[in-house]
């Protein structure tokens, strides 16, 4: 792995540094959709995710990377070792991160014939793509609004399934894709389809700090980042590993939190005053309103909770004419207020 | 002595010092002496700098199997990609501006990460470089992927050189050290390497840096870093000691005025307090002073405070801001500002997507279909994994020894038959762009203009839906003018047109012939381009935007008689009160369905065009 930037010394980008935490704490809130200009830190930000996770256990010799303890999620990989009847061997290894570059072809996402095995064994095999190495981890694209459509309709399907079924070249196999979706882009570039953005759980938008002083340490960390990533990763690890246990913990505490019926009732208003579609913008909004609690420490989620994230889960999913530019935010802010009072 | 020249020759110095950190370069240049000068250079310094053909494909880029080894062994070779084989080098990559979009995405990856996964999987391997990217675009075409142009530290243009340029000796003699062909050159190298490490830049110089970077409108941090870094490998070059004006000038010629989106305030020797807020209230005058023209509006994504910072700046004196600014400034070419107009709107054309044009066309349209079997001929490209993946499994029923062992066979092959291959296929989904061409002259402006644009939104609603490109061209006064280069974004599709004032003549010629050449651009790109004319059909002013109607009417046919004949589909809406016999006969002269709205809304307009585009 190349040295991620350390996620500690971010400077500024406090949306996006929050909605990374909320869905590090809990994956099921869903991807993120980091909107800004190029040059931003989007993609600083999303490579450093893996710092704030911890290592995950998986099953060696599994391609899918597939959790040991869990029995249900059987892959062809982990079927195969069951069958010869030992315990599989268990590594730990950090959360996978992958990048799907733009222009990636079909091939390379979904996984296409094994050309080593078939050259040199004759043997029909499959040799996994991107989908597959992101399972259980985050699949992060870059500038995904340029993404063509064809991969686009792919991604939505397997986000939505948590599997991708290859039915290509002769092969016939499925296996896990569960992973989190983290997109960014420059919306002023081209616009995401609806059905892609409802699959984001969060949107941030991103801006450069305008704070002459922000800019200034952003620009001194990165220079001593580049100059040194070990030395600069080893200097922020104390910071980083504090982050990560504080986000342990609040993992532990996740399946505490209280979220009552009042706070649903809100979340319910809310979707109803903005008119969302659907039942999964209050589904994330109720999930990222427990996240937030439990990183805070609290047991019970309340509505300054709600205020918090609102913005982030509900920007991206407004029925959008498309002529109209008015923020969505300021929309979101507004109907916040009629709903929560000022 | 030749500043650009001089610079440009820093520029290589450091990028061959430093290709990592610096990422590389973006040098927009024409094929000829000039860049062939820097290349002949570079060539010197780096003998064996690696090529990346245009039409590569990403396995050859990542590393992966290597196919005709494999094939000619029976056992998987592996091979390591071009990136890879590049590690703690340079890359060159010629016509940059028609790079696979592929390519340039794999490409911006790698600079950004440092290592790459080989084509199919396997262990990553290092791959931190620096790319020479030579972008030979000219004004009006697409240049380089932006999202490339963005990684990369030093942007160079010299397209203003001319031949025979000089540059300081002081360069020119380090370039001769590091050229050397003995040892000297690669202990000189390794010097100033280790130099480097030492040297930083203060506070006052990182800030310096950051304010000129906001001053000039870039809102990207990547440029300023690049710029923190450039200088401190020229200190190092220079053998200094610590980082200087001259490093940082010359880092900040190198990295940020090229990047920058509005000019700043050029510094004044007696600035008075007041004069700052002064320019703000003379824009509407005809002549605005020419450093406080701003790039268009609409294309313009720094935040709006940025104005308000140039003149605050101003008051405190800041020497070294003030003298990075000069020094930036003068490596300006007297037609920036045009110049910078021109680069932000060729720069969004096209959205990324279509850039590459014909290769990208003929390679793969559309979204592929899984390959059929059938011979690679017509054009259809062979589809070497399904061919090799048919043919797999028959290798043993094939083997020769089942009926005769010859000479031949005892090397080991595939044995590929003609049954085995397979062809590449692709679904067409050829993209559309809608070109509305909208008379916005007096006549129309009485009529209807607000109902055209209204209509026009309604069709940008639909685009919407069919993710259509859309571009608008509107034509008042003396000639027509693209508002909207073709674009996905709606919004700003709206904001141009909301934009577009009323009144003047009609420059019908202009407007046809400007709405062919934006079609035929469209289509040489793979997009199938339509047209929406909006028009009263009163031509009255000529191409060269004299009036006289019998003129103007007579360059509209000849013009519309160009259209049809490259065989374009159109729609024209006639605006005005009553049907206009002079616009059906341009509609017909152009093979468009003429649409007379005598009593038009803007519902109704809409469901014309919209039925006529099925």
């Amino acid at each position: 792995m190349a040295i991620p930037f350390p996620f500690s010394a971010i400077v500024g980008q406090d949306e996006m540094k929050l909605a990374i935490q909320i869905v590090a704490i809990d994956p099921k809130v869903g991807g993120i959709l980091a909107l800004g200009d190029r040059g931003t830190g989007k993609s600083t930000a999303v490579r450093a995710l893996a710092d704030l996770l911890p290592p995950l256990q998986v099953v060696v010799g599994c391609s899918y990377g597939c959790d040991p303890a869990s029995s249900a999620a059987t892959c062809t990989d982990c079927a195969s070792l069951k069958a010869t009847g030992k315990r599989p061997k268990t590594a730990t290894r950090p959360v996978p991160v992958v990048d799907l570059p733009l222009g990636a072809s079909e091939d390379r996402v979904v996984g296409a014939l094994d050309l080593e095995k078939a050259l040199s064994q004759g043997i029909k095999a499959f040799s996994p793509g991107l989908l597959a190495q992101a399972n259980r981890g985050f699949l992060y694209i870059d500038e995904v609004n340029l993404l063509e459509d064809h991969l686009v309709d792919l991604l939505i399907d397997v986000a939505a399934s948590g599997e991708n079924v290859v039915e290509r070249e002769g092969l016939s196999v499925r296996h896990p894709a569960r992973f989190v979706l983290v997109g960014s882009g420059n919306p002023e570039e081209g616009e995401l389809r609806p059905q892609l953005l409802d699959r984001f759980g969060l949107s941030v938008e991103v801006r450069t700090p305008q704070d002459i002083d922000q800019r200034i340490a952003v620009i001194k960390r990165r220079d001593a980042f580049e100059r040194d990533p070990q030395g600069f990763r080893d200097e922020w690890a104390l910071q980083n590993q504090g982050l990560r246990e504080h986000i342990l913990k609040a993992r532990k505490l996740l399946d505490k939190v209280k979220v009552g019926d009042d706070l649903l009732r809100l979340c319910a208003q809310l979707c109803q005053a903005l008119g969302t579609d659907g039942l999964r913008a209050e589904l994330t909004l109720m999930r990222a309103c427990r996240s937030l609690a439990a990183m805070q420490g609290h047991k019970a989620a309340t509505p300054t909770h709600l205020r918090a994230v609102a913005p982030m889960a509900l920007r991206h999913r407004l029925r959008r004419n498309p002529l109209d530019d008015t923020g969505s935010g300021t929309r979101v802010e507004r109907a916040l207020t009629e709903v929560l009072g000022a | 002595m030749n500043l650009a020249w001089d610079d440009a020759l820093w520029a290589l110095a450091a990028l061959h010092i430093d290709p990592v950190g610096m990422r590389g370069i973006w040098l927009r240049a024409p094929h000829g002496p000039v860049r062939d000068e820097w290349l002949s250079l570079l060539q010197h310094l780096r003998p064996n700098v690696r090529r990346l053909p245009n039409n590569i494909d990403s396995e050859r880029l990542l590393g992966g199997l290597d196919l005709s080894a494999t094939l000619s062994t029976g056992k998987p070779v592996t091979q390591a990609g071009l990136l890879a084989q590049s590690d703690q080098s340079l890359l060159l990559a010629p016509m940059a501006e028609r790079m696979a979009p592929e390519a340039a995405a794999i490409l911006g990856q790698v600079l950004d990460n440092g290592r790459v996964t080989p084509h199919g999987g396997g262990d990553t391997q290092d791959a931190r470089l620096g790319l020479i990217a030579l972008d030979e675009a000219l004004e009006d075409e697409p240049c380089m992927s932006e999202s490339l142009q963005e990684r990369l530290g030093i942007w160079l243009d010299l397209r203003h050189l001319g031949r025979q340029e000089t540059a300081s000796d002081e360069i020119l003699g380090l370039l001769g050290v590091l050229a050397s062909p003995d040892e000297a050159a690669d202990t000189e190298r390794q010097t100033v390497f280790e130099r480097l490490r030492t040297l930083r830049l203060n506070d006052e110089q990182i800030q310096a840096i950051t304010q000129m970077a906001q001053a000039m409108g870039i809102a990207s941090l990547r440029g300023p870093l690049a710029c923190v870094r450039l200088a401190c490998v020229l200190a190092a070059l220079r053998e200094s000691a610590a980082v200087e004006d001259v490093d940082l000038g010359r880092a900040a010629r190198l990295c940020l005025t090229p990047r920058a989106t509005q000019m700043p305030a050029p510094p004044e020797q007696e600035a008075p307090p007041e004069q700052p807020p002064e320019p703000p209230a003379e824009p509407p005058d005809d002549e605005p002073p020419p450093e406080d023209e701003p790039a268009p509006p609409d294309n313009e994504p720094p935040p709006p405070e940025q104005a308000p910072d140039s003149p605050e700046e101003d008051t405190p004196p800041q020497d070294l801001g003030e003298m990075l600014l000069e020094a930036a400034l003068a490596s300006l070419p007297p037609d920036v500002l045009a110049q910078l107009a021109s680069t932000r709107a060729t720069q969004i054309r096209g959205g990324g997507q279509s850039r590459s044009g014909e290769v990208r066309q003929s390679r793969s349209r559309g979204s592929p279909l899984p390959p059929r079997p059938g011979l690679p001929r017509q054009g259809a490209r062979l589809h070497v994994l399904a061919t090799l993946g048919h043919a797999a499994p028959r290798q043993k029923l094939r083997s020769p020894s089942a009926f005769a062992v010859s000479a031949q066979s005892l090397t080991p092959r595939l044995r590929i038959r003609a049954e085995d291959f397979h062809v590449h296929r692709y679904a067409e989904r050829t993209q559309t762009c809608l070109i509305f061409a909208i008379d916005a002259s007096g006549s129309a402006a009485l009529h209807r203009l607000a109902e055209a644009k209204g209509a026009v939104e309604l069709l940008l609603a639909q685009s919407y839906s069919r993710r259509d490109q859309v571009c608008v061209v509107g034509f008042r006064g003396s000639q027509a003018e693209v508002l909207l280069p073709p674009t996905k974004s709606l919004v700003r599709a709206k904001r141009s047109l909301a934009g577009l004032p009323g009144g003047g003549g009609t420059p019908l010629p202009h407007a046809i012939k400007l709405a062919l050449e934006l079609a035929l651009q469209q289509r040489r790109l793979g997009v199938s381009p339509s047209l929406v004319m909006l028009c009263d059909g009163r031509a009255n002013v000529s191409l060269q935007g004299s009036g006289g109607r019998a003129q103007a009417l007579q360059e509209s046919l000849s013009w519309a008689n160009a259209w049809r004949t490259q065989g374009l589909p159109s729609i024209w809406i006639d605006t005005s009160a009553r049907p206009e016999p002079q616009a059906e006969q341009i509609a017909l002269a152009m093979g468009s369905r003429y649409v007379p709205l005598p009593q038009a809304n803007s519902q109704r307009m809409a469901q014309v065009v919209q039925a006529a585009a099925r």
